[in-house]
């Protein structure tokens, strides 16, 4: 509790004052906005006064290695889970609330990690549930739609428990899509998948990122130089850079500046920040 | 309706209906729980011997029977979404906390609700056998299916605690049986006293706070304070006044034909107040 005031009192951090600077030129507001978020689980501490934004229309990758409070970051911004301390907005709403998180709901697609799906229903049965349950008014259209985007003609109906990994994928993918959402929120969503098929969800994720704000979390870096215009990188629940992609390999490649920023402790990456 | 969405709730409600019912052990449950209650009913000696055509000597066994029956109905409505991963997609859909848990229970009920509606062949041999009075048999169907929903609402409650079905069907059973044995058994109407006061506190506290912080310690607390009340003596008859928890007495007027107010609203109410318990828990994520 003690260190849980210590967090919720902190003064504004270096990094949240780097984000301020990255993104001080955009004149698009802000879409996706962790502000102070801190997450603990008994004496383990998640999530470390994380802040960054994501403006609207940006393909945001959120770097960062395996166990770094990626995924519960991202279970945080959807209201899927509520911060220890801080604070989560996106599209002006607060996911922590229910009537907003439910508004927000019907304007964010949300890829969980490893795209878990009823294993017993077909991709059409998915469709038709998730449809009902977001009262879409024109359903077989929508499902037309994303069958399409996402090539799933072959296998919709096959249930999901029979789909290869790529498949699944791919139908949680669609599943995001569905109500052709304003934001979506990604992970890790070419975990599994086949270099072919990479290459082919990387090209969609480009595609929507054309007319949506992105936000996919990633621990491959090729992803985020094929994919992103902006990056947030964390490390060990700490926010180690966030700016442009640009900014990230100014001087060094983006693999230096990555091994660079997540092996620094983090007294050392506030210095840095 | 209390700014809840039937069609959100209808489309929860008919995908658990469609994964206990597309599945083939739903129909084993089904023809277990038509040959356990058929037997129970008629193939005891207490039946030809009482020379009347009801079931009386099923309604002493129908509790323990739906003790065990209903939480294999149930072990499953939570820890299959736990278990691979889609409670995260559900819950981040559109959707109140409320209209879930009510889903899920009406699934689960839908379920018992046809299995107990395949027992209703069991009319079928007592008009065989003689004149079944109609208004008996439909107080002690309705009296079946109440008592069937409130264990429902255990079980989705127990279900709740694990990714794990069987120790989902362990704690749903242990929470229908203490509903069971209360009533039945002074000590057992003890532990419920204890185990009531303890989860009202808790409740208490958190409702008047908003917060979860010391709910151990008050249910601790809680604990401590109703034992002391029992065993010290300081509540008069504390097993009496718990044992009106129990389904049995509630359960007695309708088999005899009597649909009363307070059992009815024992039934109804104890359900409500547990699905309660199970929104307050899914909001556990929260915490």
């Amino acid at each position: 509790m003690v260190r849980l005031i210590a967090f919720a009192e902190a003064p504004a951090s270096n990094t949240r004052k780097l984000i301020m600077s990255s993104n001080h030129e955009s004149t698009r507001p802000v879409t996706i906005r962790a502000d102070g978020i801190s997450k603990i689980y008994g004496d383990f501490v998640a999530l470390h006064d994380v802040s960054f934004t994501v403006r609207q229309g940006t393909i945001a990758a959120f770097l960062g290695p395996n166990g770094a409070g990626k995924s519960t970051t991202m279970k945080i911004l959807t209201g899927y889970l509520a911060p220890t301390a801080g604070r989560a907005q996106m599209l002006g709403l607060d996911p922590g609330d229910e009537d907003q998180r439910r508004t927000l709901a019907k304007k964010l697609g949300y890829l969980p990690e490893n795209g878990p799906l009823y294993p017993d229903m077909t991709p059409n049965e998915l469709f038709e549930f998730v449809g009902e349950v977001r009262q879409l008014s024109s359903l077989a259209a929508a499902v037309e739609r994303v069958v399409s985007q996402c090539a799933l003609e072959s296998v919709l109906h096959k249930p999901v428990r029979k789909l290869s990994r790529g498949f699944r994928q791919r139908v949680g993918m669609a599943v995001a899509l569905l109500h052709d959402p304003e934001v979506l929120i990604l992970d890790e969503p070419t975990s599994g998948l086949d270099p072919l098929q990479i290459r082919e969800v990387r090209g969609l994720i480009r595609k929507l990122g054309e007319s949506k704000t992105i936000l996919l979390s990633t621990h491959i870096l090729q992803e985020v130089e094929a994919v992103a215009d902006e990056v947030v990188l964390i490390s060990e629940g700490r926010i180690a850079f966030s700016g442009t992609l640009a900014d990230l390999k100014k001087e060094r490649t983006i693999e230096e500046r990555f091994y660079e920023l997540a092996a620094q402790k983090p007294a050392k990456r506030k210095e840095v920040a | 309706m209390f700014g809840l969405s039937p069609p959100v709730i209808r489309a929860i409600m008919r995908k658990e209906l469609a994964a206990y019912l597309g599945n083939p052990t739903g129909y084993v449950f089904l023809t277990l729980f038509i040959a356990t209650t058929a037997a129970a009913a008629f193939l005891q000696e207490g039946f030809f011997a009482r020379n009347l055509a009801d079931l009386a000597v099923l309604n002493q066994i129908m509790p323990p029977i739906l003790m065990l029956f209903v939480p294999a109905i149930t072990m499953n409505v939570w820890a299959d979404e736990r278990r691979s991963g889609t409670e995260e997609l559900l819950l981040t859909l559109p959707v109140r906390d409320a209209e879930v848990v009510l889903g899920k229970y009406l699934g689960a009920l839908g379920v018992y609700t046809v299995a107990l509606g395949f027992s209703l062949a069991h009319l079928g041999v007592l008009i065989f056998l003689g004149a079944p009075d109609v208004g008996l048999m439909f107080a002690t169907y309705l009296g079946y299916w109440l008592m069937g929903g409130l264990f429902v609402a255990v079980g989705v409650w127990g279900s709740m605690f694990s990714a794990n079905a069987t120790v989902g069907f362990i704690l749903g059973g242990l929470g229908c049986s203490a509903l069971v044995f209360a009533g039945a058994e002074p000590w057992a109407s003890g532990l419920i006293g204890i185990a009531l006061i303890s989860g009202v506190a808790v409740l208490a506290v958190y409702a008047a706070k908003k917060e979860t912080e010391g709910l151990a310690t008050t249910a601790v607390v809680g604990v401590l304070v109703a034992t002391v009340l029992w065993v010290g003596g300081i509540w008069p008859d504390f097993e009496g006044t718990f044992a009106l928890v129990g389904v049995q007495q509630h359960f007695a007027g309708f088999g005899q034909g009597m649909i009363r107010f307070g059992d009815v609203l024992y039934f109804v109410g104890g359900t409500a107040f547990v699905l309660y318990l199970c929104g307050f828990l899914l909001g556990r994520r929260h915490w």
